[in-house]
């Protein structure tokens, strides 16, 4: 059983998707120098000034952040139920 | 004559810049080019070993910038190769043995008598480092697939960038790629570092035991022919002189059961 298992298992691996998306993510930060906390004190102050224009769905507001060439980008997506104007 | 300066640096340690220098020194000079390796790792001297060349070695590098030597008494002719030099490293000494002005002052005199001055850098982004970049105009920026490895190479080319006005260009070399283990999606290849360093390739070097022998003799492989890793090293040295030069296919196909029942009666070296 054991053999017919080494013989036709196809391989799977996942590491090197791992370790391209953890390189992906822990260089973006490095590049920035962000200190430990600062980018969650930003999506808060972020959401507080978009909730002040409109009403937000609850729990959906999502933060990104992407390497874009050897720089970050910043994704912000707000789900907007109505204006507050 | 006016030369170009170029270091070979990786921020991590032991991911093959001393070996790329002696193998990139080799076939550069086998091209027709006058090229001296200077090695800045002072006081973890290394590249006279992997050059064949440790018994030869009389003054140093920090003998010439105390002026206890001229320039020429502390090259290293190899013995091979009239037109490959050898300017070797201190043992005794450490980092703060040269300055930055010092080392600049070394690689204007160095280029007015060679085609390609190739330097060693030390590991870390230390003095060390900041010294052994300071002539150059140039950089190879070497790692391997690994994580922490990247992640160097990563800070290393964010210092390179900050000096844009003196280092004008830096590429990648990828070495120790192993086709299998990318194949079988393992670890990261050639795509995949590229994509997150986000630089410039100037070749990919295969996992070969054929380096541990070569090291072994003195020999640098790129200076023999039927290795893998020699060739890759023999192609980098193209495309530092210009040439467009096809990467190596290094596409390992997966193993299938009638690969696995070869494999197994017929064990190969990859």
């Amino acid at each position: 059983m054991q053999l017919l298992e080494w013989l036709f298992k196809v391989p799977n691996g996942t590491a090197a998707v791992t370790a391209k998306d953890r390189m992906r993510n822990m260089l973006v930060h490095d590049r920035l120098e962000l200190p430990a906390g600062k980018l969650e004190v930003l999506e808060e102050e972020l959401t507080a000034v978009v909730a002040r224009y409109f009403d937000l769905e609850p729990d959906t507001t999502r933060f990104d952040l992407q390497q874009m060439d050897r720089k970050a980008a910043l994704i912000a997506n707000f789900r907007l139920v109505r204006s507050k104007c | 004559m006016s030369g170009r300066v170029i270091v070979i640096t990786s921020g991590k340690g032991g991911v093959g810049k001393t070996t790329a220098s002696a193998n990139i020194g080799v076939a550069l000079a086998n091209t027709g080019a006058s090229v001296c390796l200077v090695d800045m790792d002072i006081g973890l001297r290394n590249l006279d070993i992997l050059m064949g060349l440790e018994n030869r070695v009389v003054y140093n590098l920090v003998d010439v910038v105390e002026e206890r030597c001229k320039l020429r008494q502390a090259l290293v002719k190899d013995k091979r190769m009239p037109n490959l030099n050898l300017l070797p490293a201190a043992q005794t000494r450490d980092k703060t043995a040269v300055d930055a002005d010092q080392m600049k002052k070394l690689c204007e005199e160095l280029k007015s008598m060679f085609d390609f001055v190739l330097i060693d850098s030390p590991a870390g982004i230390e003095s060390g480092f900041q010294n052994a970049i300071a002539g150059a105009e140039e950089a190879i920026v070497i790692t391997t697939p690994e994580m922490s490895a990247v992640r160097d190479a990563d800070r290393i080319i964010g210092l390179l960038e900050a000096r844009k006005d003196e280092i004008t260009q830096y590429r990648l070399v990828l070495n120790r790629i192993r086709p299998k283990m990318v194949a079988n999606a393992d670890m990261m290849g050639v795509d995949d570092v590229l994509e997150i360093l986000s630089i410039k390739l100037l070749g990919v070097v295969p996992e070969d035991e054929d380096i541990i022998i070569s090291t072994n003799k003195g020999e640098p492989v790129s200076g023999t022919d039927n290795t893998r890793s020699g060739l890759a090293f023999r192609n980098i040295a193209r495309r530092l002189r210009g040439e467009e030069v096809p990467f190596m296919d290094l596409d390992a196909k997966t193993d299938t059961w009638v690969t696995k029942i070869v494999n197994f009666f017929n064990p190969v070296r990859v």
